[in-house]
Order: C-alpha cells, then sequence, then structure tokens
C-alpha cells in the first residue's frame, strides 16, 4: 500500500475533565518536535467536567494550519458522540477505538483498530485509569503513524515540567499502548509521519499568552479583569509572568492587577489609570465589551488613554462560550452611543499578538483614545508555531504629555482640548501636576474642558475627533499585502483567518484564476486596502461571521465607484474556518457577481 | 501720572501650607438656591484648607447627579473627573492603583450609590480603596425631576407622586457590614460636625464613607409644599410650578450636642429629628454602630456622627505587592523589561 506522510487530519474524541487535553498536546508537541508542519485545534464545552470534547490534529507538510475537510483517523473514546462521529466518517477511514466503551462497531467500510483502552489503563493504576487512558491512545497512535519515541519523551517532560512521577507513569501507559497495538493489531491503512528539518528554530504558544507577554513589553501598569472565557488566558498570563519580569530584587512589583467584580468596573478601573497617567487594560470577550459600552464613549469623548483587549467567541449574547467567530469587529469599531470611532488592532499570528500588545499600549497614549486588540478564541487559545518574538523598536511612546511646568508656561494659552498640532490631538496634563487642573467629564465641552453645550463647541470637538482618528490610518500597522501580477481577484480577511488563507488560495488557483490577499490589520483601515480594491477586477471580503461586518465598515468608507466592486463572504458555524467551506462559498460569489 | 499709593494689603488668613482659603474654592454653583449639595462643598473646601492638603494633591471624583456636578464648584486647582453614573469607585480604583499619592475625594448621590452604582461601592469598600467616599443622600433623583432613590425612608412624599412605600436601603448600616474602616453620617446643615468628620475622613488611611442627609429643596416636598405655591402665586411668576425653582436661603446652621435630638424643619416644611450619637458610643465596636442605627431608626430619627472606625485595616495598595513609589512614577525603562530579558524567555520555550 501506498503511504501517506504529513498529509492528514486526526479527530480525538473524549469528555472534558478527563484530562485528555494534555494526551492531546503531548501529541500535537511530538510530532511537532519532529520538524512535522502540526496544528491542533481544541473543541471543547462550556462545562468543567463530562461533555464532548474534541481534539482536531492536522499535519500538512503544504503548512495548512486549518482543519482539513475531513477525518482520516478517528480516535473514539466517549460513548457519548460514538455513533455520531462515526457516522461522520467517509469510507477508509481508520477508526482507533476503546472496545471498553460497550458502544457498537457498526462500520465495515473503514479500517478498524479495537484497543481495550480502560482495561490497559486499569492494569497501570486503577484510581486514575480515566487520566491514563488517554495516554495509552497516544501511544496505539505513536506506534501506528511512527512517531518518534525520543520526541515523545520531550513532549512529555514538557508538559509536566519535571514532574519524575507523572512522566514515568505516562512513559509506561505510553508504552503500554505501543505494545498492545505491537502484538495485537497489524497496521492495514496508509498514514505515517515523516520527521523534517525545520529551517528556523519555532516553538508553540497561544495567543493569549502571546498577548500577556507583549503587554509586559507594553509596560502595562494596571491590568483590571473579569473571568470570561476565551479571554482569561490574557489576564492569567499577565499576572503569571509579573514575578519573572516586572519585579524590582525586593520581588515588588510594577504592575498592579485587579479583579474586578464585572466588566463595567473593569472599564472603570482601565479609564482611571489612564487618567492618572498610567497604563491600563483589560481582556474580555464580546460579553465584557457590551457591559463596558458606556465607558468606551466616555474614554473616547473626554480621551482617555485604555487599552480593551477582545478574545471574540461566538455570539450574539452567551452564544456559544468556546467556539471562535469574528463578529465584534463592527461593535469594537463604532462602540458606544453617539458618534464614536476606534482604533482597533486585529493580529493574526502570535508574534502579531505578541508586537500588538506593546503597540496598543504606546496609540492609546499617543490618539489619547481607546484602543482594542481584536484576537479570537482559535487565535487565543490554540497553540500556533512561532519564530520568536521580537523586542520592540523604538521607546515606548507616552503621547502628548505635559510633565514640566517650564514646558506648560510656554503655551500660548494651554487647553486640555486644544489641537495645537493641527494632528487633532491635544496635550494633556497629569492629576497631581498642579498644571492645568481641570475637571474631566463626559458630557459637552470647549477647548478648555468646561462644560458647554453651544453648537460650535460641539461640532470643533466632533470633527476633532474624527480627524484625530482618522489621523492614525496609515500609522498603525498596514495590511499585509500578497499580491498576483494579474489583479483578478483580491481576498481582503483578517486576524485568525490567516491560517486557513494559504490554502482557500490553493484552492481557488487549482481552477486557474489568481488571487491576491490583503490582511487589514488594524482598523481605521489604511488607504492601501483602497487602492488594493482599485487595483483588483473583483474584491472578496471574507469573514468569519454571518453579516460581513469588516464589508460593512469598507462600503461605508470607501469611494462610491469602488462601493459595487467588494463582495461579501461571511460565514461562521463556531468551527475555526475549514478551506473548503470557504473557498466554495467565494467560487459562488464570484459566479453571481459574473452573471 | 503717578502711581497710586497700594492700599493697604488686608491680611489674608493662611493654612499651615501658606494657601489662602481662595486656593480651595472653586466655580459658581448651578444647583438650585439653597440646596444642602453647595454646603456640603463649603464644608470640602473649609476642611481641605483647614487640613492644609496641597490643592493639586487632590483628585476630586463623581458619577452622575446633582451631587456629582458639584466637583466644579470646588477645589478648582484639583484635577477631577465627573465619570459616569454610579461607576465613579471603579475610576477611583484604577487612579489609585497607578498612583497612591493623591487624596481621592468622591462625591455621589444616593442614585450613584444604592442603585445604579450600588456594587461598585461594595467592592470599593471591600477593597479599602484609600479615599473619601461622601455621599450626599437626598432621597430623589433631582436631575430627572423628582423621582424616589432607594433611601427614600417609608412614609415619606415629595411634591409630586404617591407616599413612599418600598423599604429604604441604609448604606451606613451596609457600610458597616461590609467592614468599611471609616462610617459615618452627617447633615448638610450641620456644617461643624460635617467639616469635623470631612478632615478627620481626609485624614484616614482607606475608606471612609460620609453619608451627608441634604436635603433637595425642588423636588422632596410633602403636603407642606402647598406653601411654595404660594409662595409662587404671591411673587406672581407665571412659570408652571413644575418648572419654578424657589430661592431659597441656606439652611441654618445646626448644632446638636452629643447624645441629643433636635427636629429641623426643612424648607418645604417638613421635619427632620436628627440624633447626635452620644459620647460613650465606642466606634470601634460594629455592632454598638449598627444598634445606634437600628434605634435610630426604629424612633424615625436619624443618628449623626462617627459610627464605626477601625484604623488598622490594610489599604487596597497594601495588597498589590507593588514597589514603594506610585507606579506612575516608574521610568520607562524600569517599565518595559530588557532586551535581555526577551532573549531568555525565547531561548526558553525553544528548549
Amino acid at each position: 500500500m501506498a503511504t501517506i506522510a504529513n498529509d492528514f487530519t486526526i479527530n480525538i474524541a473524549t469528555a472534558n475533565g478527563t484530562g485528555s487535553q494534555s494526551a492531546n498536546l503531548i501529541l500535537l508537541q511530538s510530532m511537532f518536535e519532529m520538524g512535522i508542519p502540526v496544528s491542533g485545534k481544541n473543541m471543547f464545552p462550556s462545562n468543567i467536567s463530562g461533555l464532548p470534547t474534541w481534539y482536531i490534529v492536522r499535519l500538512s507538510d503544504h503548512g495548512y494550519q486549518a482543519p482539513g475537510d475531513r477525518t482520516h483517523i478517528q480516535v473514539l473514546v466517549n460513548p457519548a458522540t460514538w455513533d455520531e462521529d462515526l457516522a461522520s466518517l467517509e469510507s477508509g477511514s481508520v477508526v482507533i477505538w476503546n472496545s471498553d466503551a460497550k458502544k457498537e462497531m457498526n462500520r465495515d467500510d473503514i479500517i478498524s483498530y479495537p484497543v481495550p483502552m480502560s482495561s490497559l489503563a486499569r492494569k497501570i493504576n486503577p484510581k486514575i485509569a480515566k487520566l491514563v487512558t488517554n495516554i495509552v491512545y497516544v501511544g496505539i497512535l505513536a506506534e501506528m503513524l511512527g512517531i518518534d519515541q525520543d520526541a515523545l519523551v520531550s513532549a512529555l517532560s514538557k508538559q509536566f515540567k519535571g514532574k519524575e512521577k507523572a512522566i514515568e507513569l505516562n512513559i509506561t501507559a505510553l508504552n503500554l499502548g505501543r505494545d498492545y497495538f505491537k502484538d495485537n493489531l497489524s497496521k492495514d491503512d496508509p498514514y505515517v509521519v515523516e520527521a523534517r528539518e525545520q529551517t528556523t528554530a519555532k516553538f508553540f504558544i497561544d495567543g493569549n499568552e502571546a498577548t500577556a507577554l507583549g503587554c509586559h513589553f507594553g509596560g502595562v501598569q494596571m491590568l483590571a479583569w473579569y473571568p470570561i472565557t476565551p479571554s482569561s488566558g490574557i489576564a492569567e498570563a499577565i499576572i503569571e509572568y509579573i514575578p519573572q519580569i516586572r519585579t524590582n530584587d525586593e520581588g515588588e512589583a510594577t504592575c498592579a492587577v485587579i479583579q474586578a467584580e464585572d466588566e463595567l468596573a473593569a472599564a472603570g478601573m482601565v479609564i482611571g489609570a489612564g487618567w492618572a497617567g498610567g497604563r491600563g487594560m483589560t481582556a474580555t470577550s464580546g460579553p465584557g465589551i457590551s457591559l463596558m459600552q458606556e465607558f468606551i464613549g466616555l474614554a473616547y469623548f473626554a480621551e482617555v488613554p485604555s487599552v480593551f483587549w477582545d478574545v471574540n467567541r461566538v455570539g450574539p449574547s452567551t452564544g456559544l462560550p468556546t467556539r471562535t467567530q469574528q463578529s465584534d469587529i463592527s461593535m469594537l469599531y463604532e462602540g458606544s452611543h453617539g458618534d464614536t470611532q476606534h482604533i482597533v488592532l486585529i493580529p493574526g499570528t502570535v508574534e502579531e499578538c505578541f508586537e500588538f500588545g506593546w503597540r496598543a499600549l504606546d496609540y492609546s497614549e499617543r490618539f489619547q483614545t481607546p484602543v482594542f486588540g481584536l484576537s479570537d478564541l482559535d487565535l487565543g487559545m490554540n497553540r500556533w508555531d512561532c519564530a520568536g518574538f521580537t523586542y520592540p523598536e523604538q521607546d515606548m511612546d507616552r503621547g502628548k504629555v505635559v510633565r514640566d511646568r517650564e514646558v506648560f508656561e510656554a503655551f500660548e494659552d494651554f487647553g486640555r482640548y486644544l489641537d495645537v498640532d493641527g494632528d487633532g490631538i491635544p496635550y494633556r496634563t497629569l492629576p497631581g501636576s498642579g498644571m492645568d487642573p481641570i475637571l474631566y467629564r463626559g458630557t459637552g465641552h470647549n477647548t478648555k474642558g468646561v462644560y458647554s453645550e453651544k453648537p460650535h463647541d460641539y461640532v470643533t470637538l466632533m470633527t476633532r475627533l474624527k480627524d484625530k482618528i482618522n489621523g492614525a490610518r496609515e500609522l498603525l500597522p498596514a495590511p499585509i499585502l500578497r499580491e498576483e501580477i494579474e489583479c483578478e481577484v483580491g481576498v481582503i480577511y483578517l486576524g485568525s483567518m490567516e491560517n486557513t488563507i494559504q490554502e482557500i488560495d490553493d484552492i481557488l488557483e487549482e481552477t486557474g484564476m489568481k488571487v491576491s490577499q490583503c490582511r487589514v490589520r488594524a482598523l481605521p483601515m489604511s488607504s492601501q486596502v483602497e487602492d488594493f480594491i482599485r487595483r483588483h477586477e473583483t474584491t472578496i471580503v471574507l469573514e468569519i461571521n454571518r453579516d460581513g461586518q469588516l464589508w460593512g465598515i469598507l462600503r461605508k468608507e470607501l469611494p462610491n465607484d469602488l462601493v459595487t466592486k467588494v463582495h461579501s463572504v461571511a460565514y461562521s458555524d463556531g468551527q475555526p474556518p475549514r478551506a473548503r467551506i470557504y473557498s466554495d462559498l467565494i467560487k459562488a460569489k464570484l459566479e453571481e457577481v459574473e452573471q | 501720572m503717578s502711581e497710586k499709593p497700594a492700599r493697604p494689603a488686608k491680611a489674608i488668613k493662611l493654612n499651615v501650607i501658606n494657601e489662602p482659603k481662595d486656593s480651595y474654592t472653586g466655580g459658581p454653583s448651578s444647583l438650585c438656591p439653597g440646596c444642602g449639595h453647595d454646603q456640603i462643598s463649603k464644608v470640602i473646601v473649609a476642611a481641605a484648607w483647614e487640613n492644609g492638603i496641597e490643592p493639586h494633591r487632590i483628585a476630586k471624583m463623581s458619577g452622575i447627579g446633582c451631587s456629582s456636578k458639584t466637583p466644579a464648584y470646588y477645589l478648582g486647582q484639583s484635577h477631577g473627573f465627573n465619570t459616569v453614573h454610579g461607576r465613579m469607585p471603579s475610576v477611583t480604583t484604577g487612579a489609585y492603583a497607578v498612583n497612591k499619592d493623591l487624596l481621592y475625594l468622591g462625591v455621589s448621590g444616593d442614585g450613584d450609590s444604592a442603585s445604579i452604582g450600588i456594587g461598585q461601592l461594595i467592592h470599593a469598600i471591600r477593597r479599602n480603596v484609600d479615599m473619601v467616599y461622601i455621599l450626599e443622600n437626598n432621597g430623589v433623583y433631582g436631575l430627572t425631576k423628582g423621582q424616589y432613590s432607594a433611601t427614600a425612608d417609608i412614609g415619606s412624599k415629595k411634591k409630586k407622586g404617591v407616599v413612599n412605600e418600598t423599604q429604604p436601603i441604609d448604606l451606613c448600616a451596609l457600610a458597616i457590614n461590609l467592614g468599611c474602616s471609616f462610617v459615618a453620617r452627617s447633615f448638610s446643615g450641620s456644617k461643624k460636625q460635617l467639616n469635623s468628620l470631612l478632615k478627620a475622613a481626609m485624614s484616614h488611611r482607606g475608606f471612609a464613607f460620609i453619608d451627608v442627609i441634604s436635603p433637595c429643596v425642588t423636588f422632596n416636598n410633602n403636603d407642606e409644599s402647598l406653601k411654595s405655591y404660594g409662595y409662587v402665586k404671591d411673587n406672581n411668576v407665571t412659570l408652571h410650578v413644575a418648572d419654578y425653582i424657589p430661592n431659597r436661603a441656606p439652611m441654618e446652621e445646626i448644632e446638636v450636642p452629643e447624645g441629643h435630638y433636635r427636629d429641623i424643619t426643612l424648607h418645604d416644611g417638613s421635619v427632620i429629628r436628627l440624633e447626635t450619637i452620644s459620647e460613650d458610643h465606642d466606634p470601634t465596636n460594629a455592632v454598638a454602630g449598627l444598634s445606634a442605627l437600628h434605634a435610630a431608626d426604629a424612633d424615625a430619627k436619624h443618628v449623626t456622627g462617627l459610627l464605626y472606625y477601625d484604623g488598622n485595616k490594610p489599604a487596597l495598595i497594601d495588597d498589590l505587592g507593588l514597589v514603594d513609589s506610585a507606579l506612575i512614577d516608574v521610568d520607562d525603562s524600569t517599565l518595559r523589561p530588557s532586551r535581555e530579558t526577551l532573549d531568555k524567555l525565547n531561548a526558553a520555550f525553544l528548549s
């Protein structure tokens, strides 16, 4: 039989709270250490224990990181989803199944590997049999696919961080699985792993941890947060790294952490810190941003630096709390009542999560306005390969703060909200400085910060705020363009779609069309996006949501003659984007457009 | 032309840091004439001046409502933040976390504190944020024209509408139960008592809560308010009654000796019975504080004075594990970890 190396998808069906996540990460890490381009997606429930969880491992020498179109190897441990998982498999798929699970194997068109996982695990330690079961299937997979034992042991050691007893127990379980496969089953499937030479040294890290580190390298001084999936990882990682990288010799920290009573309070604390001259931030998800809306408007109108990371999950309402989506774009861009417009940074890789982590704090002080980081569950909670983080090339930008009385006196007529430089960004003084003491307010105010309902004062203020944010367009992270000379079809996309775009592009180009890519990395958008649209015959705006929110923003901001050139392809079912679904939708949209 | 000889300077009274009282005043008030809040503002000016606090070291914090507008009327040399409804405590908490060296002076109303922002008040007390929190308590929503607030007493009746039958929330009792380290009640007309309490609160390290009964001259009228109708008629004002704000003189200075009570007739003719807590009261005894509140409530009195005090409770900043200086005074080069730190992290990830 011809073998299929490094080009297949494994789906592992377990229940959460059984320790399967550790086993799955060990499997993923071991293949990563063999140099195989591999990605893992954790499809977990909003629950602590006992509900269905799937872990999807994609191996792809093309470097495709999205889950594939189909499952090639299914591991069945959870009886609850057994029938459905089994029924969904294509003929010829491999099934490794727990023969102790009291479930039927009713497919004869698949390659079947029955393994008494529970009884094998009980042999090692009956008390923790459930936990050990997971390592048994990793052992089976290791033997079946040819995963290197050294890589597995190394991955195990990383996972259990020097806990010798745990490592030893897991190696025993691993070998038990390997031996069972060798002694009782014969390999009837074509799937194998092959070690690859990695050209650059890389490691695995999730987007939330990368964001947290980026915030630390932005010198964040106060984190206020309220726990919410899938963003808690940012706050937890910020807290975890403080002793290591944010303390002096006495162990005293330069970053305060307050767990707030709700998201409103978290937002209030961030704004309080910004008003006082510090770098404050919070991390939340869509429901939290909904609660913060009033404060966001205050920070915009009173011009208070404040950073909000939104790790997008599926909405509306509580939605699917443990599934991914790009549906908070409009809410962030025009957050709060009244006319507003906000800066939104949208990383697509873990390296960018780090970079935008510190940049968000800079932009917020530079533009004296709320700045949002928009990540999502897929990017934030799954592990991605990373070539290492880059140290900020410039000093921290603390913006236009008058800290010196001499500088203050040199102003002819100081006004907190006076546009001195013509860029819409006024100068500010800090509480405690004794300079320009004003009462910040969310009510209408003149250039001195004094309450005003005068039409002229209101229009002056609102126009300047618009100019200020517009002035950020070319200073924010520019879009990433990958263009074909032909300029036929352009695809504009954002965020974690980065991990699926190349596969979509390759599928589309199989039909002979030439596809260019433009990844938007910030709002308000750079003029380069408009130029990209102008250059291309047709442009698709590709998003993981229902309504085409980025497309909506473009339609509002593009000149009239370009509006008809942009078409929306928006789809979301909660799963990380699969290339085939989106490429089919793009093809259908292009056909529709041509007609 | 020869210069006029300078008039002999009138001796200006200075405080311990050589500042005149003028350094502590603010803009003109736009509240209704005679509003109890304006008297509290005056006490704030006096207390800050007498305590000799540098005006720029004070941060004036407020939410939304009549009371929350007052920071514009005092301490004109201090920065301030008129935030959103009921959320002043969180903004103050964030500011305090990065700059612990300011005196945070929060002013709030009963709409802010007993309804929309009660959660934030509770959690600021729970954390023991180092701040003074003045509740200007009048039992009604003034800016929206007179709806009952959650501190309105049972049986009380405002100018328009029915008698309030809903149980009020006693925020002093709540604060004592939450372990608030400084809890007092006062009356906007008792300037002397309020002044002492406020100066003590400003010196206190931790959350100092002062509930100041501050009558609304315009909306919290009962039957007696017919008098104001008559006043309007007599003065030949043709405005709609509901739009008319009578020009009233501020409340006279009220002093109640310790352990005694006195009936005070408010502008609208209603009577409030004020009792000053007795000399024997032990403010370190939370149960005694609660008993005093309940006893007064049973007699339809409002007990004033320092109800509870705990000078040993760590403030929030003590729990945050921070460097000695305020975080805003830490250099950028210290805030951002070094290049070597990142190199080490990258190397550790790769190993």
